[in-house]
């Protein structure tokens, strides 16, 4: 893969994300949501805990939730973008144009990928810093996070470590994005509500009935979910590593399938003459 | 599954209607608000312009299909939730499809409205679409109620929360399925008044708005000018 092609596709992300407006208006408009997912699922447990009787509400739960619906929002963010590179490259024709310089492909949807990741990277941290102000300020608590130099670098290490089994997802998404005309826009939706569900972003996996519970258990992003929380939250190092040891081990498996998916629909989709295949 | 995991049964029934309705939320926002937007990128809008159907009468279409596309999808949801969770129900079942008919007539409406702001402006369409989504479902009670008792907002945020149909509708369908009102109390019949009067007149602010840009587009010779 051409490190030159993957820089410039990069800024191609860049360009596509930021390049339709000044990049504060763009930036903001991209934090919006994300901090308001976050402020939803946080509010969600305070509204129902609270209003449970006896009253149940933990802040520890609350730092919980609000650790794992911003990295969900920052996983939901960048991990869709190669097969929406392939959707809306379609329609523009920009994806028959990269597809058609040779070897491009592939460090394209990467280079898009990260461009993402670091615009995502971005918006999530100032959604997590204003949650935390916001809701520690509205709900009146005190959200038990572990913040250092130290335990924020962890943070951002298992962020880095993430790419691999997001890319991997993205690339096996974008395998079928190839063929589809339609239902390629809605997958990502679909596939990121599975997500939330299974990645231990709001509740631990073990509320999921059997064997479920067992699949989500050794999910990478589940593995990234529980990382971050021992650096931010409680602060156990040899857990922390062996989660991310096993976000490594379950990426890598989630990126050599999304890679050999991709190869092969790839070629399959040219020998059937789809890659530039759109219907209005 | 988080008022579940955590031990908060007597809410579940408040995000299962939430997760119905946000369906429809979704399908205003990205089928019916951005539509005439994308349709001018893909060479269709021009289709509509030439063809003898007032554009409002096309949204009004458009906008029956799309209840009729995501019914399906929202009833998944109700029918798997209520077969996982069992909410507790307490409905007044006229009231509650009054309620539900209502809401839908004018967050399509609302729709309708939004079509026009998008068909002025262009590539902000998807942007702007990402940046209400949320924000939108936050303060309208879909993950939880935004307004009266159980709110955890202060009454200046209730109250301009209470200016998106979709706050009233909830609100309104959450007395109706789960506290037992009919109509005769109070509040439900303001909610739905309320509701009613958005309709009307999102609709005819649509309908204005879409002739305004029609005529403006015609006299400038942008109407189908496509973005890229």
């Amino acid at each position: 893969m051409s490190l030159r092609a993957m820089v410039a596709s990069i800024r191609v992300g860049w360009y596509r994300e930021f390049n339709w407006t000044n990049p504060l208006t763009g930036f903001s408009l991209r934090t919006v949501g994300p901090l308001a997912s976050v402020i939803a699922a946080s509010t969600v447990y305070y509204v129902g805990s609270t209003n449970n009787i006896p009253p149940s509400f933990d802040p520890s739960r609350l730092a919980y939730i609000l650790i794992g619906a911003a990295l969900y929002a920052h996983v939901a963010a960048y991990s869709w973008v190669p097969t929406l590179a392939i959707a809306e490259g379609k329609w523009t024709y920009v994806f028959p144009q990269v597809y058609i310089s040779p070897h491009s492909s592939l460090p394209y949807l990467t280079g898009r990928t990260l461009a993402s990741f670091v615009t995502s990277t971005l918006t999530v941290i100032v959604s997590l810093i204003l949650s935390f102000y916001v809701l520690s300020s509205v709900f009146h608590t005190n959200i038990p996070f572990i913040v250092t130099p130290f335990s924020v670098g962890l943070l951002f290490f298992a962020m880095l470590v993430n790419i691999i089994a997001a890319l991997g997802l993205g690339l096996l998404l974008s395998a079928y994005a190839l063929f589809a005309t339609k239902f390629e826009w809605a997958l990502p939706t679909y596939v990121a509500g599975l997500l939330m569900v299974f990645s231990e972003a709001l509740f631990p996996v073990s509320f999921l009935p059997h064997p479920v519970s067992d699949v989500a258990n050794v999910l990478p992003f589940t593995e990234f979910m529980r990382a971050s929380r021992q650096a931010m939250i409680y602060g156990d190092m040899p857990s922390y590593f062996s989660y991310i040891g096993l976000a490594v081990l379950g990426g890598i498996i989630v990126l050599a399938s999304g890679l050999a998916a991709f190869r092969y629909a790839e070629n399959r989709a040219r020998r059937l003459g789809v890659i530039d295949k759109k219907t209005a | 599954m988080v008022y579940r995991a955590y031990g908060l049964n007597s809410f579940t029934g408040f995000a299962i209607l939430g997760g119905v309705m946000i369906s429809f939320w979704g399908n205003v926002l990205w089928s019916m608000a951005s539509q005439f937007n994308w349709d001018k990128q893909v060479g269709l809008f021009e289709i509509y312009i030439t063809s003898p159907a007032p554009i409002s009468a096309i949204l009004v279409g458009m906008s029956l299909g799309g209840i009729l596309g995501t019914a399906p999808s929202a009833a998944m949801v109700a029918l798997l939730g209520w077969v996982i969770f069992h909410p507790p129900i307490n409905a007044v079942w006229p009231a509650v499809i009054s309620v539900f008919a209502l809401t839908l007539a004018s967050l399509y409406a609302m729709g309708m409205a939004l079509s026009s702001l998008y068909l002025a402006y262009g590539r902000e369409a998807d942007s702007v679409n990402e940046a209400l989504h949320e924000p939108v479902s936050l303060i309208s009670g879909v993950y939880f109620p935004s307004t009266g008792g159980f709110s955890p907002f202060p009454l200046a945020v209730q109250a301009g929360a209470s200016l998106i149909p979709l706050t009233l509708g909830m609100d309104a369908l959450r007395r109706t399925l789960f506290f037992g009102q009919g109509f005769g109390e109070l509040y439900l019949d303001l909610e739905l008044l309320a509701l009613a009067v958005m309709g009307v007149v999102l609709l005819f602010a649509s309908s204005k708005a879409l002739k305004f840009l029609e005529n403006k587009g015609r006299r400038t010779g942008t109407i189908a000018v496509r973005q890229r």
